[in-house]
């Protein structure tokens, strides 16, 4: 069955600035859906929309059979939210945070401890602490406790890793692994590509559209040209030069390396290619092919969507 | 019930927690009613002035006696020339000067009329027509001995009774004032500048999606500032009535009801500020200027309603503060009870419900 059921979705902000431009796809009871894509892609404002804290100008979203517009009264008794800002009280210690939501939500922390238990263990020793004294993993951590207090059916994560250092995004996603073997459908937003594979399906969104629904698995598979990679020592002028590429292709550097999809004969096309750089006089390291990241699925997207 | 303790419960944490604002918010009612209680009033004692006699003859004497007895006055040079007046004002050194004419007795007693000159310091206003008001009493109650001396009988004389305020004290009149502005800032500003903070800091947001009524949000925001608020009443009431020896002829439990109807009118106000408001200097901007600018300015309470252009003695109908000034001072100077001033305690209230249903209207929206 359905958990979240989202069609035709829009939202245009001011008139003119279209934030959600039809928005569809469906999560599936128990499912770790991933929602991923750039800053300014509309993340926040389908959060904001599904979370019942704003209306969409028309589209349909159903929550647990419940119609999101109408019976947001029961729908908010059924979700449970982390904002992509830390939104508890800094004032009021980490105990005393964890109490309010749960009087809150009329909820009882004693009879929803083994919810919220793995997590509690680690911020419990500094449960005396004022929340806004916290490192940002910890923040995050306690707020996923605020939370889940109330055992919610669906969790809403909005970015939940931004700005948390990468032991802790390990540890946020583990503890995530663990929420939903419990049965609570997740929806999580991330703007990490990395994060985007540990999820059971991912949906792509860019410019407010949805650009692909799909495992990261299949994603990857799908990935049409032969993806090479090469080092550059100046990777700007680099990048002027493949302007005037004759081939079909798509690059962007990768740090040091400069990533390049060919959507060509590969056998026929290489030699052209060494050919191009050396004309133009460009340093390169050994051209490997390299099988795509989900970022790089990522990108090809993008750019397909931009020329369709 | 569980929901709005644990939201009293929260407010409290925070009001306690800010060390700085909490004994701003204790102190400032204190300090306010002692500065305009002591310094900032228009009675004035022992104003320098100083006499140039012309004259020099018994009645002159008669009269310099006569200002220096009242205690409005401290004379304090007596020069010989015009000039030397001029050099004094320009010194600082006083503050009006009376010129009394050659031959002033020889002058009353052929024509029965005299005329002395009082020259004023206009560069301030205030005080040169105050002063100015003084040296007439003084001049009338010259004029009457004077009088009486001469004809046995009064033709005609006024006798003036000052109902309420005999001793024209103006403390009477900042005390409503002030009781008016601290429950303005405590309710309103502080209950908005919170609320506000809630929606910068997201919590709103947070609080917003949980089952929780809105109803007990803004009550649980509204009741710790206006028991703070009302604690700084009770305590500029002892102050005033002990210190100030301001009159309390009216029941001090009405009065009390008055001002705790009042608070619920500036909070609701507060709360609707803050509706509107996304940030907290948004919700301060608005209130200093929309609603604590014109408590100061359009209650009556510095500035007399009645000498205002029409528009806004129209416009002062919609600020709360009018109502509570023109009702507080019935109770407190003139023993008013509750049938005398229920129709601003209607206003009052009205109000309030207005604010406080508006406020839940615009927390209710999803955009």
């Amino acid at each position: 069955m359905e958990a979240l059921s989202v069609h035709q979705v829009n939202k245009v902000y001011n008139k003119t600035v279209q934030a959600l431009q039809d928005i569809t796809f469906d999560i599936q009871e128990g499912e770790l859906f991933g929602l991923v894509g750039p800053d300014g892609a509309g993340k926040s404002t389908l959060f904001n929309i599904l979370t019942t804290l704003l209306l969409p100008d028309s589209g349909n979203i159903r929550i647990l059979g419940l119609d999101l517009i109408n019976d947001y009264k029961q729908v908010r008794q059924e979700i449970g939210y982390l904002p992509g800002t830390f939104s508890l009280y800094p004032d009021l210690s980490v105990k005393e945070n964890l109490d309010f939501f749960a009087v809150m939500y009329k909820s009882d922390i004693e009879q929803n401890m083994d919810i919220i238990r793995p997590i509690w263990k680690q911020i419990e020793p500094f449960s005396k602490r004022k929340a806004g004294k916290l490192s940002g993993g910890m923040k995050q951590k306690l707020a996923l406790c605020c939370a889940l207090i109330h055992r919610p059916k669906i969790l809403f994560l909005d970015e939940p890793t931004t700005g948390v250092d990468p032991v802790s995004r390990k540890e946020f996603w583990e503890i995530l692994q663990t929420i939903r073997t419990q049965g609570i459908t997740v929806l999580v937003s991330t703007p990490y590509m990395d994060e985007a594979t540990l999820c059971d399906r991912i949906a792509l969104i860019q410019n407010g559209k949805i650009l692909e629904i799909n495992t990261p698995a299949d994603i990857m598979k799908q990935f049409r040209g032969c993806l090479y990679t090469f080092r550059s020592e100046d990777i700007f002028s680099l990048l002027n030069a493949l302007k005037e590429c004759p081939l079909k292709c798509n690059y962007y550097p990768y740090g040091e390396y400069c990533h390049i999809a060919f959507y060509e004969d590969m056998e026929k096309a290489m030699p052209t290619f060494i050919q191009f750089l050396d004309e133009r006089k460009q340093e390169h390291g050994e051209i490997k092919p390299i099988q795509p990241s989900i970022e790089d699925c990522f990108i090809e997207i993008v750019k397909m969507n931009r020329h369709e | 019930m569980k929901e709005l303790r644990m939201i009293l419960k929260k407010e409290f944490i925070h009001i306690f927690r800010d060390r700085i604002t909490l004994l701003l918010v204790l102190a400032m009612p204190v300090a306010l009613v002692l500065l305009f209680g002591f310094t900032i009033s228009t009675d004035i004692h022992n104003a320098r002035i100083a006499v140039l006699d012309h004259a020099k003859d018994s009645k002159s004497q008669q009269f310099i006696q006569k200002l220096s007895s009242s205690n409005y006055f401290q004379i304090v040079s007596y020069p010989s020339t015009e000039a030397e007046i001029d050099f004094q004002f320009k010194e600082n050194n006083i503050k009006l000067a009376i010129v009394i004419p050659h031959n002033f007795e020889t002058h009353l007693e052929n024509e029965h009329s005299a005329t002395i000159q009082v020259i004023d310091d206009v560069s301030d206003l205030n005080v040169a027509s105050i002063l100015n008001n003084y040296v007439r009493a003084v001049v009338v109650d010259f004029q009457n001995e004077y009088n009486r001396a001469l004809i046995s009988e009064e033709p005609f004389s006024i006798t003036t009774k000052m109902e309420y305020n005999p001793n024209m004290e103006s403390v009477y009149m900042f005390v409503p004032g002030i009781i008016t502005l601290i429950m303005i800032l405590v309710t309103a500003l502080m209950s908005s500048i919170t609320l506000a903070r809630e929606k910068e800091t997201g919590t709103m947001r947070m609080l917003f999606i949980t089952p929780v009524k809105k109803i007990y949000i803004i009550i649980g925001k509204v009741i710790p500032y206006m028991i703070i608020s009302f604690l700084s009443t009770i305590v500029i009431i002892i102050i005033s009535v002990f210190v100030f020896k301001m009159p309390l002829n009216g029941s001090i439990f009405f009065l009390l009801l008055l001002c705790i109807i009042f608070m619920l009118t500036a909070a609701s106000f507060g709360m609707l500020i803050s509706t509107i408001s996304t940030t907290q200097l948004d919700a301060m901007m608005i209130t200093m200027m929309g609603l604590f600018l014109p408590t100061v300015l359009l209650s009556g309470f510095l500035f007399p309603l009645n000498s205002m252009p029409m528009i806004f003695q129209i416009l002062a109908n919609v600020f709360p503060a009018k109502w509570f000034i023109l009702a507080i001072k019935d109770v407190m100077i003139k023993g008013s009870g509750f049938f005398d001033v229920w129709p601003y305690l209607t206003i009052l209230f009205g109000m309030a419900v207005v604010f406080i249903s508006i406020s839940l209207k615009m927390l209710d929206r999803r955009n």
